[in-house]
């Protein structure tokens, strides 16, 4: 069955086609959250997510994107757990954000954006290894000081910082500059 | 000791179905071997608490099941899989494991967990909202495994678990009762040799209500050296030691 | 982000990369926790309150789907015996519900009634509490039907005088002596059968016997088989106290034998 037909029976109450939904895409939900938060919150989220899935079946509209429905709820969960998680985690975030002149006060939506924004990595900025790829990593997804970022990647700081200038730009355009 | 049996007997008017059993089993999967109507399933039921021995003492996890509150608490601790089991057709597979779950005694909010925890363990998940009557017999018997398991039980008895599983099944059940072993004292009563014998680490052979062997599986097959009935090394060593308590009984 | 190919998983993304720490099983088995959760409806769980046992209240609230054949194989016996006349129409509902309620207790003990009744037996959850609560479940199911029946039958044929208002109802009081009997002969030899055959036995002796020594106490027109012979058992108010006594022994039997030192097996 495909995921459209699945959904569907599940909404009926069948929770082997939960199982069969679950098998399917736990495995790259789980990758993707993985991103942004540690292993036992993806679990958490993972779980509450195909509660969510399990409960929420019904409302579902096929238009022939049932993982991005999936993906949606997901990053839901992951908000509100992280809302729950309360000022610390903010912190934290706030320093991964794109564009440090739009402080974003909802955790929540820093995390939406920021794993968003990984994948739209991936597209945007060439495969892994290449070096905007690379500079985006180490600056934003493992947060490292851009001294550390130079002496990793045996550029001077100055390069550094175009290479991260570039990237926003690029990933800016990608997205077309919508929040 | 998990086990402590000293002396125990059992008997129904005249026939002696356990006679003078004396047992102290550990941690680890324990076999019990030997024909029908050895008394392997009296054995079975009296560490099972179901029924009291005749004559003689018997020491569970450390309490005297002789008194109710104590045996109240093993009970809480155990896990039992009965010959015949019985079902209730119109339970799912879910409703039949958190019944028994109820039953021992498992706090209510940890309930859910466990018995979809031991319905996934025994390969059942598929089949969590079937109805029994809709199962076929390996099927039943492996519900049969979750509700032993449900409660994570420290003293697991398990009478003919293996009826009707096929052999890939058979191979995961094994799998299960090491897992089980590395805990908990997992006694299963078989007259299937092969099926037990490489998962235990002690069999124990009974025949006409005595234990007239124990000791590893390899001791066991030891015994059988140029035995000539039998399929496998332990089969022979089973089928010698049968043998030899017929001639001391004869004698 | 309107472009929705953002949201669909990416080829390079792997399934299984990134994912070692994370046990995908252990997350089904929450999922399915929840989704497999069975919610008792509010009897149950006052009962459950109640009792401070919700493996007690669940164990009772499953007698009625294990009532369910008991309680339509009484419906019919009793349905047939209402409608069958006997000489001057006397109905046989109150000869057969005692017979009929007697082997029906008797089988409430062991797998008669709960076919995974060895199980239970291992259970923490007092077995002997269940097997008395469904014993006088068996029995008031029995009692409504019986009730029904005379009733009915008494309706139908208020203008024979044989049909009494005693006969409609006496017959509960030797009912409740064959139960009483029926189960602690059930317990104390760990047979239903045994059981079984000593309420109806006991009550087909009692009822023969009585007629053949009082046949000719209401029409005097008969021999031992005579209807009126055969209703003596229950009209003679000599037997009330001795059928009251023979219920209470048997409880405290029942209550002994269950003991918990000697468990029901």
């Amino acid at each position: 069955m495909d995921d459209d037909e699945l959904i569907a029976s599940l909404a009926g109450g069948d929770d082997m086609a939960l199982r069969q939904l679950f098998d399917r895409h736990a495995p790259w939900l789980a990758a993707r959250l993985r991103k942004a938060l540690p292993p036992d919150d993806v679990e958490d989220v993972l779980q509450e997510t195909f509660l969510a899935v399990w409960k929420n079946a019904g409302t579902y509209q096929p238009r022939g994107t049932p993982a991005a429905w999936l993906w949606v709820i997901a990053r839901n969960q992951a908000a509100l757990l992280l809302r729950k998680q309360g000022p610390t985690t903010q912190a934290l975030l706030d320093e991964a954000l794109l564009d440090e002149d739009r402080p974003v006060s909802d955790p929540a939506e820093a995390v939406a954006t920021r794993t968003d924004l990984d994948v739209a990595a991936a597209a945007a900025l060439g495969p892994p290894g290449c070096p905007d790829r690379e500079v985006w990593r180490l600056r934003y997804e493992e947060d490292r000081p851009v001294a550390e970022v130079a002496a990793l990647m045996g550029v001077p700081e100055g390069t550094v910082k175009s290479r991260v200038h570039r990237a926003r730009r690029l990933l800016r355009a990608a997205l077309g500059g919508v929040e | 000791m998990n086990i402590e049996l000293t002396d125990v007997t059992r008997t129904f008017g005249r026939n002696k179905a356990v006679d003078g059993v004396s047992l102290a089993v550990g941690p680890g999967v324990f076999g019990l071997l030997g024909p029908n109507g050895a008394g392997k399933t009296s054995l079975l039921r009296m560490l099972a608490t179901v029924l009291p021995p005749s004559s003689g003492t018997v020491r569970l996890l450390d309490k005297d099941p002789g008194r109710p509150a104590a045996r109240t608490q093993i009970r809480r601790r155990l896990g039992y899989l009965p010959q015949n089991l019985g079902y209730y057709p119109s339970f799912t597979v879910a409703e039949f494991v958190e019944y028994f779950a109820l039953l021992k005694e498992m706090p209510a909010h940890q309930v859910p967990k466990a018995v979809a925890a031991a319905v996934e363990q025994v390969d059942l998940g598929p089949r969590a909202k079937a109805r029994l009557r809709t199962l076929s017999g390996g099927m039943l018997r492996r519900v049969g495994i979750a509700q032993a398991i449900v409660n994570g039980p420290d003293l697991l008895l398990l009478d003919e678990p293996t009826a009707g599983l096929d052999p890939e099944q058979r191979v995961a059940f094994r799998t299960l009762i090491r897992d089980l072993g590395q805990r908990a004292t997992v006694v299963v009563s078989t007259h299937l040799v092969e099926d037990v014998g490489t998962a235990c680490s002690e069999v124990a052979l009974m025949a006409e209500g005595k234990v007239v062997f124990r000791g590893t599986p390899d001791e066991l097959t030891a015994q059988g050296e140029g035995h000539e009935i039998g399929d496998s090394p332990l089969e022979r060593g089973y089928g010698a030691v049968l043998a030899a308590s017929r001639k001391q009984v004869a004698a | 982000m309107n472009d929705p190919s953002w949201n669909e998983p990416i080829s390079g993304e792997s399934r299984s990369a990134a994912t070692d720490d994370i046990d995908l099983d252990r997350v089904w088995v929450n999922v399915a926790a929840e989704v497999w959760r069975r919610h008792p409806g509010r009897l149950e769980r006052t009962a459950a309150r109640l009792l401070r046992s919700p493996g007690l209240a669940r164990a009772l609230f499953t007698t009625p789907s294990l009532l369910l054949p008991w309680l339509i194989a009484s419906a019919v016996v009793l349905a047939v015996g209402a409608l069958t006349q006997v000489g001057a129409g006397q109905p046989l509902v109150w000869l057969i519900a005692p017979a009929v309620a007697a082997v029906g207790i008797a089988y409430s003990y062991g797998p008669g009634l709960d076919p995974a009744w060895e199980l239970s037996c291992s259970m923490p959850v007092s077995d002997r509490l269940v097997l008395l609560t469904r014993g006088v479940a068996v029995f008031a199911v029995n009692a409504v039907l019986g009730l029904i029946a005379s009733i009915a039958t008494l309706a139908t044929h208020a203008a024979q005088p044989t049909i009494t208002a005693q006969l409609t109802f006496a017959w509960l009081l030797p009912m409740t002596a064959a139960c009483a009997l029926a189960l602690a002969v059930a317990v104390a030899v760990r047979s239903a059968i045994a059981g079984a055959g000593a309420g109806v036995g006991a009550w087909l002796t009692l009822v023969l016997a009585h007629s053949a020594t009082d046949y000719g106490a209401t029409d005097g027109a008969g021999g031992v088989l005579s209807a009126a012979a055969l209703t003596s058992a229950i009209t003679d108010a000599n037997l009330y106290l001795p059928y009251l006594a023979v219920a209470v022994c048997c409880a405290v039997i029942v209550l002994f034998a269950t003991r918990p030192q000697r468990g029901l097996l």
